[in-house]
């Protein structure tokens, strides 16, 4: 753990071997309509893997299969394999709840929930484990701490999670995600509706973070992904055009695509 | 040149369209202030009415005494008990029944062939004349039961409040944006805790205010209980009997030869209006008052 952030300030990343999570010749489809074909790529543990990509690429279908949030909308379907510890979480018989304990998500928009602070945190904790007032309120705290948001709302912790400004509230989100202890944290665009004081607080909180998690994160700020990512994905048109460590996907892209989109002539 | 170029397109403007543009907007204006002020002036007579001819008679006897005999006197205690009693009945079996058929819409059937046909029928519940109500539990409940009872009326003033209760409580869970479901489904929330401990809190202020209209609703219907808790000039807090209730008892009053009974009749409009009123005001304080606390 040390050796990684000691690396980070040295700017050199070393990259992890061990997979976190290992997709298959993935397919995705919504009703008839394709939006992902045949993916196939490794995210490495207590690293970022950030997937990249122009509008409708494809690259958030990719996360929610991740966790199968696409489960709430019954028209959704992927074929392939999505592994996590020896197992396929894309078949029928998998459980479900264990599978989203095991990977948190943060979403675009923050969404606190309507209740206290203290409450969004616990909320988490109380699907998985029974504890009592005083160990519930160590777990918040931890949580609140390891998103940074504890110093700014310790006083504070039964005001509405919705009277938190944008960039509290979602580090409201990333500590309640924290609190019920996953291994991998999915991160669909978690800075694009914050300012860039905010971000920037997230980006760090993101580094920080994968000491203990594996983080994947979709982001369309391709300075964002060069700023915090080891690994980098480029989808286009539900395809994966290129996968590699990050250093050497923004310096000396393979496929001519990549190119192209990291220097924005398109997307 | 430049001149020239400013003046050409100055004239291209057409004086007469700005008028006319103006003065429809006057117009529409003024259409939509009249239509306001109709409607409000009306209100403002019936409350005017209400008041003033039913104050004087808001006595301790009107509270305390039971229906007078003909020609007698007396007061509207029976009436409000037996109205409360029905309507808190019914209230406590539209409540469920409402709320649980909102969500089945909401969060089971959203966007279904098999939810909009409930839907369809829901509204056409919302609709239906109250005297066909009061029919059906006649129907239903009077008629096997041998006799016209309170539980019946709870029965058909239930069958009011429900549909009520079902298309606020559907409207305001179908409000609270999917991505706060996303995020509870997230961290392993199962579709119950979803919607019990996030939909129902997001949407509570919206849902008890379908509940307060319902209330006002019922407290005034006068149809369904016709066939169904009929009337009673005296005491009955029995509900296998007929039932005193204030909408039969004011109909009665009012329409009788004698002077006192009309005035017992006022009394009784102005409490149902005072608390229709009240219930409104409350719903609305409320509204204001999760309003702020979320912000």
């Amino acid at each position: 753990m040390t050796i990684s952030s000691i690396a980070l300030t040295d700017n050199i990343r070393p990259l992890t071997e061990e997979t976190a999570l290992s997709v298959r010749h993935l397919s995705f489809y919504y009703g008839h309509k394709e939006a992902l074909s045949d993916i196939t790529l490794n995210i490495h543990r207590n690293c970022i893997t950030a997937i990249m990509g122009p509008s409708g690429c494809g690259k958030s279908t990719l996360l929610r299969a991740m966790n199968r949030i696409y489960d709430l909308n019954p028209t959704h379907r992927a074929s392939g394999e999505i592994m996590i510890d020896g197992t396929n979480i894309l078949s029928p018989g998998i459980d479900i709840l264990s599978l989203r304990k095991k990977i948190g998500m943060v979403f675009q928009k923050p969404t606190p929930f309507p209740m206290s602070i203290y409450d969004n945190i616990a909320f988490g904790i109380k699907l998985y484990e029974k504890l009592s007032r005083a160990e519930m309120a160590v777990r918040v705290e931890q949580a609140l701490r390891a998103a940074a948001l504890w110093d700014e709302v310790k006083d504070n912790l039964n005001a509405s999670g919705n009277s938190l400004s944008g960039g509290q509230q979602q580090r409201l989100c990333i500590a309640r995600t924290l609190a019920i202890k996953p291994d991998i944290i999915l991160m669909d665009e978690p800075t694009s509706a914050l300012d860039p004081i905010a971000t920037q607080k997230i980006e760090e909180l993101m580094v920080t973070l994968k000491e203990d998690y594996t983080i994947a994160i979709v982001t369309h700020n391709l300075q964002q992904a060069a700023r915090i990512s080891d690994y980098a994905a480029f989808l286009y048109m539900g395809h994966l055009i290129e996968f590699r460590d990050t250093p050497t996907l923004f310096s000396k892209p393979k496929h001519p695509q990549t190119a192209d989109y990291l220097h924005g002539r398109f997307g | 040149m430049h001149g020239c170029a400013r003046s050409q397109r100055q004239a291209r403007v057409n004086k007469n369209l700005l008028r006319i543009r103006k003065a429809k907007n006057a117009i529409a204006t003024a259409i939509a202030l009249t239509s306001v002020g109709l409607g409000v002036a009306i209100l403002m007579v019936i409350l005017y009415e209400i008041v003033t001819q039913g104050i004087a008679y808001i006595t301790a006897d009107t509270l305390t005494k039971t229906t007078p005999p003909p020609g007698g006197t007396g007061g509207l205690a029976n009436s409000i008990v037996g109205s409360l009693i029905m309507v808190v009945m019914a209230m406590l079996i539209a409540i469920p029944t409402g709320v649980m058929g909102g969500v089945y819409l909401s969060e089971y059937q959203r966007r279904t062939r098999w939810g909009s046909v409930i839907r369809f029928c829901n509204d056409t519940l919302l609709s239906t004349p109250s005297i066909c109500v009061g029919i059906f539990a006649y129907e239903m409940m009077v008629k096997p039961m041998h006799g016209f009872s309170g539980y019946a009326g709870a029965v058909a003033l239930a069958m009011i409040a429900v549909p009520v209760i079902l298309r606020t409580s559907e409207s305001f869970l179908i409000l609270v944006p999917d991505s706060l479901r996303e995020a509870a489904a997230a961290l392993g929330a199962t579709k119950e805790q979803i919607t019990l401990s996030i939909g129902f809190r997001a949407a509570r202020s919206g849902i008890l205010t379908g509940l307060l209209i319902a209330l006002s609703r019922i407290m005034g219907e006068t149809a369904p209980l016709l066939f169904t808790a009929l009337n009673n000039q005296f005491w009955s807090l029995n509900l296998s009997h007929p039932m005193a209730n204030l909408p039969s008892t004011i109909y009665q009053l009012a329409m009788s030869p004698y002077e006192e009974w009309h005035k017992l009749a006022w009394a009784g409009a102005l409490l149902i209006t005072s608390f229709v009123l009240g219930i409104n005001l409350l719903s609305r304080y409320m509204n204001s008052y999760s309003q702020r606390a979320e912000k």
